[in-house]
């Protein structure tokens, strides 16, 4: 049997902790647990866990300072809690590296998700990268820039491809506006949002079934975008 | 009639001798055909008029020199100031208390008239300026009137009226005048039974200022600073009145707030201890049933907590709208799928155009309004009923959203009053929540510069709310159009 993942919770509030140890434990994690930042830092580099759920609100320092010194050393999965209407704390903890987050409260089912993304999202840094991409009817091949639909071919942009091919190889996983736009249209248009509202509406037209309710380019309210392809 | 400086003074005593001169050339040259008597009596007539035309100095000035010229010129022996005749004598002597008590009358009269014009004029000033005073409420308005009337009637060179340290607190007439390098001729306080409230400089070198003025410039002053302290008191009372008003507010927030949350507690509880008894078993459907409420209660809770923070988020003024530019369907759409659950009771029905441009709103907070439109809607319309979300520009420059539902109309008066805290036109009893959506979606709304309104329709009834379409006066970018590659 493969040692189960270790996943390190740093949170201030006992109560959180004793359930996220109590779930995470039944689904045979390894689980660590720090009530403060630094001790946090300190179990992390002591213990080198496989991922890091962090609570942005900490009594002794900020969330998004832990996760900047987290990032200085290890390229293990951050996933942040934070509560709602704190979208610029999410934005800045994801542009210091932060992997994905949960507001809470946040049902069980969603963390796990995000775990689970999480971790393959790491194995796939480590491993081989799979060129095609799918995700119910849709199949995109990363290396052939080719998109079907239902096996049909989908004529796209070069911009929309962009888009979609950092979507999809960022798959499951959280991307915020500015590394969007970074990524898709350079550094000189990280502010100019309204690009990527258009593409994004014309990428749903020619790929989602209803553009309105969409399922594959989920929109992460205030932070960003996610591609939810098939596990 | 006041002489305005001392030249226009020493002409009225020139012209008052030129005048005399005047009547005793005219007098001499009748001299034969006149009797002594009657010319004393025609020499009254210059005087009385000098004396009512310039004041009672160069009226007496003038008796004075009549009576000098009478003697010359018409008492024998002629061309001397002797007297030889008692008759003469007694006529001269008549003539000059006559003479001098027409000017004094005369005089006196004039100054009398003078001053009471002057009184008039100051009080005429006076109820100007407490009417204009009796108004306002705020300190600048005050210390503004009170230095325009000021100016108004003292014409100074410059006129600094200062209300306190903070620059904005100094008002100077003419604004764009720099002040004098001299001090002020005349500083007043404003004084208040508390204390002196400010000042007011006046530069004004000529004409120069009388005691009357200055006089009237203190009761300037006093007016001010009643009218500044009617106004810092109406300032403090209508303090108390917002604190026993949020005190009453807040006992309001608590009684339903409590009653809010203990309802979903009380479910949790119960269903939670059922689960723990070991009674329901473990395959049961009940048990499912259980952690279903558990779950829904649980999320009710956590709206009601949310929406109480952002009630005091708006009440704070700390709702600052991150605005960026967003798609409106996008946001509908979002809300619809994650409220499908509450909607499958409703018939709902989305008409937003496909070319509605960007609109730079907060995503999270304009999703939240959506939500609480469609819950109100979804609370008061009977089951099976449709509900309508559309939207479309209006004026080229606002998006005009409508939420309407086939619920139950709301009494006019009540139009208004459905967007303020804790207002509810039914019952607490019969329908849950704490009446705060619609105030927070009044609160969101008005955060990004639009408006929001109820509406009565023909069948139901309708929210309708504005946004603008510029950011900071800007439309968005546009994008250039690519062509479809394989």
């Amino acid at each position: 049997m493969t040692t189960p993942p270790h996943i390190l919770v740093i949170d201030d509030e006992p109560q959180i902790l004793r359930a996220l140890r109590t779930i995470l434990t039944e689904k045979q994690f390894k689980v660590t647990t720090a009530s403060r930042g630094e001790e946090g830092l300190t179990l992390a580099a002591a213990s080198a866990p496989d991922i890091v759920i962090l609570d942005l609100g900490l009594p002794d320092m900020d969330g998004i300072e832990v996760c900047a010194r987290l990032r200085e050393w290890t390229e293990c999965p951050i996933i942040v809690l934070s509560v709602r209407d704190s979208e610029r704390d999410k934005v800045a903890a994801l542009d210091k590296g932060a992997d994905d987050y949960l507001t809470k409260p946040f049902g069980i089912e969603e963390l796990l998700a995000r775990v689970r993304v999480a971790l393959r999202h790491s194995a796939r840094l480590s491993g081989s990268q799979t060129s095609i991409v799918e995700a119910g009817p849709l199949k995109i091949d990363l290396a052939w820039h080719t998109v079907t639909r239902d096996d049909e071919e989908v004529k796209l942009t070069a911009t929309e491809f962009n888009l979609l091919a950092y979507l999809a190889s960022n798959r499951g996983r959280v991307l915020t506006h500015q590394s969007i736009l970074k990524q898709v249209w350079g550094p000189a248009d990280a502010d100019h949002t309204e690009y990527l509202r258009v593409y994004v509406r014309q990428l749903r037209k020619k790929l989602e079934a209803d553009p309105d309710q969409p399922r594959y380019i989920l929109t992460e309210p205030g932070v960003g975008y996610r591609f939810i392809a098939d596990e | 009639m006041r002489p305005s400086s001392i030249s226009a003074r020493l002409i009225s005593y020139l012209l008052a001798a030129a005048l005399i001169a005047a009547a005793t050339a005219v007098l001499f040259v009748m001299r034969q055909a006149l009797d002594t008597s009657l010319v004393a009596l025609l020499y009254l007539l210059p005087v009385g008029l000098i004396t009512a035309l310039w004041g009672l100095g160069p009226g007496a000035t003038s008796a004075l020199l009549a009576f000098l010229t009478f003697n010359y010129f018409f008492i024998q022996p002629y061309y001397t100031f002797a007297v030889h005749q008692p008759l003469d004598l007694v006529i001269l002597m008549v003539f000059l208390i006559v003479a001098v008590v027409i000017s004094q009358l005369v005089g006196r009269a004039q100054a009398g008239m003078a001053a009471a014009t002057a009184r008039e004029r100051e009080a005429t000033q006076l109820y100007e300026l407490s009417t204009e005073l009796a108004g306002l409420h705020d300190d600048q308005d005050i210390g503004r009137t009170l230095a325009e009337e000021a100016q108004t009637v003292f014409q100074g060179e410059r006129l600094e009226l200062d209300l306190g340290p903070d620059p904005a607190q100094l008002i100077c007439l003419p604004a764009d005048a720099s002040p004098p390098e001299r001090p002020p001729e005349l500083t007043l306080p404003i004084q208040a039974a508390r204390g002196a409230l400010g000042e007011i400089r006046l530069w004004r070198a000529a004409p120069g200022i009388s005691s009357g003025e200055k006089r009237l410039l203190q009761t300037f002053a006093s007016q001010g600073a009643l009218a500044l302290e009617r106004a810092r008191l109406a300032q403090a009372e209508s303090r108390a009145k917002i604190l026993e008003e949020s005190d009453r507010l807040k006992s309001a927030i608590l009684s339903s707030v409590s009653h809010e949350l203990r309802t979903p507690l009380a479910t949790i509880k119960a269903s939670a201890t059922s689960l723990l008894s070991g009674e329901v078993d473990w395959d049961s459907p009940a048990r499912n049933e259980l952690l279903t409420a558990i779950d829904d209660e649980a999320d009710h809770l956590n709206l009601v907590v949310g929406n109480l923070l952002d009630m005091s988020r708006i009440e704070a003024g700390a709702l600052k709208p991150r605005r960026e530019w967003n798609i409106l369907s996008e946001i509908v759409g979002s809300v619809v799928s994650r409220m499908s659950r509450q909607v499958e009771t409703h018939r709902l029905e989305i008409d937003l155009p496909e070319d509605l441009p960007l609109v730079p709103v907060d995503y999270v907070q304009i999703e939240q309004v959506f939500t609480n439109l469609l819950s109100n809607s979804l609370k008061y319309a009977s089951g099976g009923t449709l509900i309508r979300i559309r939207a479309g520009v209006r004026d080229g420059s606002m998006v005009h959203v409508q939420v309407s539902n086939q619920g139950p109309r709301v009494p006019e008066e009540h139009l208004e009053r459905i967007f303020d805290k804790f207002y509810r036109v039914t019952d607490a009893d019969r329908v849950t929540g704490i009446g705060l959506g619609l105030s927070i979606c009044k609160g969101i709304v008005e955060a990004h510069g639009g408006r929001i309104w109820g509406e009565n329709l023909s069948e139901g009834f309708a929210f309708n709310f504005t946004l603008p379409l510029t950011r900071d006066g800007t439309p968005p970018r546009r994008l250039p159009a690519e062509p479809e590659d394989a």
